[in-house]
C-alpha cells in the first residue's frame, strides 16, 4: 500500500490545503477504505467560506468531505459482511449506539454522533479513511462508485419523504430545484407521488427538474406568497398534501405554508436563517404540520435499492468532475454554481 | 315562544334583540339553552373584531360553549327525545367534502361555527337549533354547567391526542388560563407523569397546582432560551411534548427551545398571525411544530371522563351570570380580575 494519503484539509475560513496525513489503522469493527468518489455539499462550501454552520465552528484543521464511496482495503477482526475489494457507499454519521435516541431508532439525533466533516470530526476527502463497517454498504456490480457517493444526498431525500408521509397518490410541492430539491423529486416520484410541482428562482434549474420528472414547474420571484399558492393549486388541480421545502429561504417557507392543504404536512429540509417570520396561525388553525429533518436514519439501504433497481436515475445530478488535487477548483465551482453545476464530484483515486 | 339573543354589531357593540324561534329540519333538534361559557376567542371577536385571519362579518351571534335541553326533534332524529339534556358540539361540517369524508370534519372549509350572517344566533340565546348528531346526551351525573365545559375540554382532548400524550409522557403546558387547564386535565387523564405549567401570574399557577400539575414555573422577563433551560431544570428533563396555550410570541419560541429533540410543539393558543420562530432549531432537532383546530370526535370521550370521575372540571367555573347580565360576564372575563377562569351565563 502506498504511503500517500493526500487529504483536503480545511485550516480556517478560505484556507484549504492539500497535505499528506497518516494512514489510519482500522479497529476490530471497522474497515480501511481506499477512497474513490466524494461529492461536495452546500454545507462543505459553508465551512470553507464561513468557517462555521450554526454552533459548529472550525477550530482545528479538519478534512472535508462526507458524501462518499470507496473500496475496502482492510477489514477489522470482527467484520464479516465485507472483504477487501468490495466497493461500498459510506454513511458518514456514526452514533453512540447507547443513548435513548440510538436505542429508539433515531440515531440521527444522537448528541454524541461522529459525523464526517462536521467540526471537529474529519471527513473522507482523502486517499485512505477508516469507518465503522456497519455503516459501509456494499454496492452491486452495476452501481458505480459515483452513484455510491450520491447515496448520501439521496438518503436526505428518503428521510424527508418518509417523514413527510409521501405515498401512492400524493400531491407534492417541492420548493427549490437545487440538488436537494432534485433528490426529493426523484424520491417522491419513486414513492408513488402522482403529481409533483417544483419551484425555483432560476429557469435553468426548472428545466433540469422537468427532465428529471417534475410534472409541473413554477418560476417564483420574491413575490406574493398567497398568489403563488393559488397558482400552485391551479397547476396541481388541488392544494398539495405535502410540501418539501428545500431552499431555507423565508419567502419560500411562507409560500409552502400558504400552499399546503389543511391537515397536510410541510417538511423543512433546507436550512437558511435561524429565525424566520412565519404565518403560524394560518398553519396552526389549518393543522398544517411543520416538521424538520436532520440528516437521515436507516435510509441508505432503501436509497441503494432505489438506484440498484433502476427506480431512480441519479446520474444527471453529477455535472462536474475533478481530481483530489484540483479540490480548490472543485469547491469554487460548487460555490458559484458555474456552468449549471448541480453535483460536483471529486475523484480520490 | 320568542327567541331572544344578543348580536355583535361592531367592536364592543353587543345588542340584545328579539327574534323568531328557528324552524328545524328532519335531522335537527331545537334546544332550550341552559348554560353558556365564554371563550378567549369570543373576547377577540367582540373586542378586536377579528380572530387570527378571520374578520367578523357583522352582525354576528355570540358564544359556542353550551348545553341545553331538547324541546323538539326532527322526524329523522332517533337518539334524542324531548327533555334530554345535551352538550352542544358547535360547527356545521358539510359532510360531503373530502375532509368530512375522511374523518377530519374540523378542517371542513364550509364549517360555520355558530356565527354566520344574521339572524343566525350564536349559542348565547334562549333557543338554538342544531344538527342532532352534534348534540350529545349528558348522563344523569353530569350537570348542565359541566355540559357547557365539554367544548373547551374537547379542545384539550384533541390537542393531547394530536400531540400523542400518553402514559409516561413529559409535558410542558405554557399558559394556565382555561385552555392550559383543560390541557392539563386531559394530559393527566391520558397518563402524563411529569407536567410543568408556566404562566405570568402566580394565582393561575396555584390553580394549576390544585388541578394536578406536578410542577409550576412563574415566567418573568427571561429570554426564551433561558426560560427553556429553567423548564428542563424544574422538570428534570426536556419535555417530549409542549402544549402552547397562550399564543404569545415569546412563549411559542420558548416552547420550541424547551422541547426535546424528536418531540412535538403543539400550538393550541392563537395570537399574532405572524410570528418570528427559531425554525432551524426546531427543524434540525426534528421538533414538529403542529397546530390544532377545534376537535374531532372528542365529545363522547370528554363527557365520559367527567361522568366516570376521571376529570373534575368544576373548579374551572368561577363566576355565574344571568342572561340579561351577559355584558358583565364579558367584561369580567376580559379583565381577568377576581381569578376569573370560566364565566358561565344562564340562559334559562
Amino acid at each position: 500500500m502506498s504511503s500517500d494519503n493526500l487529504s483536503a484539509v480545511l485550516y480556517a475560513k478560505n484556507d484549504l490545503r492539500l497535505e499528506n496525513r497518516p494512514i489510519p489503522e482500522p479497529g476490530p469493527n471497522e474497515v480501511l477504505l481506499r477512497m474513490a468518489q466524494v461529492g461536495i455539499c452546500g454545507s462543505d462550501v459553508s465551512y470553507l467560506t464561513k468557517g462555521f454552520i450554526g454552533d459548529f465552528v472550525v477550530k482545528a484543521p479538519m478534512v472535508l468531505g462526507h458524501e462518499a464511496a470507496g473500496v475496502v482495503a482492510k477489514c477489522g477482526a470482527n467484520v464479516k459482511h465485507l472483504k477487501p475489494g468490495d466497493r461500498v457507499a459510506i454513511e458518514p454519521g456514526i452514533p453512540c449506539r447507547m443513548c435513548d435516541f440510538c436505542k429508539g431508532g433515531k440515531y440521527n439525533l444522537c448528541p454524541d454522533v461522529f459525523f464526517c466533516a462536521t467540526p471537529p470530526d474529519h471527513g473522507n476527502l482523502c486517499r485512505y479513511y477508516k469507518h465503522a463497517a456497519d455503516f459501509c454498504y456494499k454496492l452491486p456490480d452495476h452501481v458505480s462508485l459515483e452513484e455510491g457517493a450520491i447515496l448520501e444526498p439521496l438518503s436526505v431525500g428518503v428521510h424527508a419523504c418518509r417523514r413527510a408521509g409521501v405515498t401512492l397518490g400524493s400531491k407534492v410541492l417541492i420548493c427549490g430545484a437545487g440538488p436537494i430539491g432534485l433528490v426529493n423529486l426523484l424520491t417522491a416520484k419513486a414513492m408513488g407521488a402522482t403529481s409533483v410541482c417544483i419551484t425555483d428562482i432560476a429557469e435553468n434549474r426548472l428545466q433540469v427538474a422537468k427532465e428529471m420528472g417534475a410534472d409541473h414547474t413554477l418560476l417564483v420571484s420574491t413575490g406574493d406568497a398567497e398568489a403563488l399558492a393559488k397558482e400552485i393549486k391551479e397547476l396541481l388541480g388541488d392544494m398539495p398534501d405535502i410540501t418539501i421545502e428545500c431552499s431555507g429561504a423565508e419567502p419560500s417557507i411562507r409560500l409552502g405554508i400558504f400552499a399546503t392543504k389543511s391537515g397536510g404536512m410541510m417538511v423543512l429540509v433546507g436550512l437558511g436563517p435561524p429565525e424566520v417570520k412565519i404565518p403560524i396561525v394560518n398553519a396552526a388553525v389549518r393543522e398544517v404540520d411543520i416538521r424538520g429533518i436532520f440528516r437521515y436514519a436507516n435510509c441508505y439501504p432503501l436509497a441503494l435499492d432505489m438506484i440498484a433497481s433502476g427506480k431512480v436515475n441519479v446520474k444527471p445530478l453529477i455535472t462536474h468532475r475533478f481530481k483530489l488535487e484540483e479540490s480548490a477548483k472543485a469547491f469554487e465551482t460548487a460555490r458559484t454554481g458555474a456552468g449549471g453545476a448541480i453535483k460536483v464530484m471529486i475523484s480520490c483515486e | 315562544m320568542d327567541n331572544e339573543y344578543p348580536t355583535l354589531h361592531g367592536v364592543g357593540d353587543m345588542r340584545m334583540g328579539k327574534h323568531p324561534i328557528p324552524e328545524i329540519g328532519p335531522n335537527d333538534v331545537l334546544l332550550k339553552m341552559s348554560k353558556v361559557g365564554i371563550c378567549g376567542s369570543d373576547l377577540s371577536l367582540v373586542y378586536k373584531g377579528r380572530l387570527g385571519d378571520f374578520n367578523v362579518p357583522y352582525p354576528m351571534g355570540l358564544c359556542h360553549e353550551a348545553s341545553g335541553v331538547v324541546m323538539q326533534c326532527g322526524q329523522k332524529v332517533m337518539h334524542l327525545k324531548i327533555g334530554d339534556r345535551v352538550a352542544v358540539e358547535p360547527g356545521g361540517p358539510c359532510r360531503i367534502c373530502t375532509f368530512c369524508k375522511s374523518g377530519k370534519y374540523n378542517n371542513c372549509p364550509e364549517a360555520c361555527f355558530h356565527a354566520g350572517p344574521s339572524p343566525t344566533p350564536g349559542c348565547l340565546a334562549r333557543y338554538f337549533k342544531h344538527t342532532a348528531d352534534l348534540c350529545f346526551k349528558l348522563p344523569d351525573n353530569v350537570s348542565q354547567e359541566e355540559g357547557a365545559i365539554i367544548e373547551p375540554l374537547a379542545v384539550g382532548v384533541h390537542a393531547c391526542r394530536r400531540a400523542k400524550v400518553t402514559l409516561g409522557s413529559s409535558v410542558l403546558i405554557c399558559g394556565a388560563g382555561p385552555v392550559g387547564l383543560v390541557c392539563l386535565l386531559s394530559a393527566k387523564a391520558m397518563g402524563a407523569t411529569n407536567i410543568l405549567v408556566t404562566d405570568i401570574r402566580e394565582n393561575r399557577l396555584q390553580t394549576a397546582k390544585k388541578m394536578g400539575a406536578h410542577s409550576t414555573l412563574l415566567v418573568r422577563n427571561e429570554m426564551p432560551e433561558d426560560l427553556a433551560k429553567k423548564v428542563t431544570k424544574t422538570m428534570g428533563c426536556q419535555p417530549e411534548i409542549t402544549l402552547e396555550c397562550s399564543g404569545a410570541d415569546d412563549s411559542i419560541r420558548m416552547g420550541i427551545f424547551a422541547t426535546k429533540s424528536s418531540g412535538i410543539a403543539m400550538l393550541v393558543g392563537i395570537g399574532n398571525p405572524e410570528v418570528k420562530l427559531p425554525i432551524v432549531n426546531a427543524a434540525v432537532r426534528e421538533v414538529d411544530v403542529m397546530g390544532v383546530f377545534r376537535y374531532i370526535n372528542c365529545y363522547p370521550i370528554a363527557i365520559d371522563m367527567i361522568a366516570k370521575g376521571l376529570i373534575d372540571v368544576k373548579p374551572l367555573i368561577t363566576h355565574r351570570f344571568k342572561f340579561e347580565d351577559y355584558r358583565k360576564a364579558f367584561e369580567l372575563f376580559k379583565s381577568g380580575e377576581d381569578g376569573a377562569i370560566k364565566c358561565m351565563i344562564s340562559c334559562d
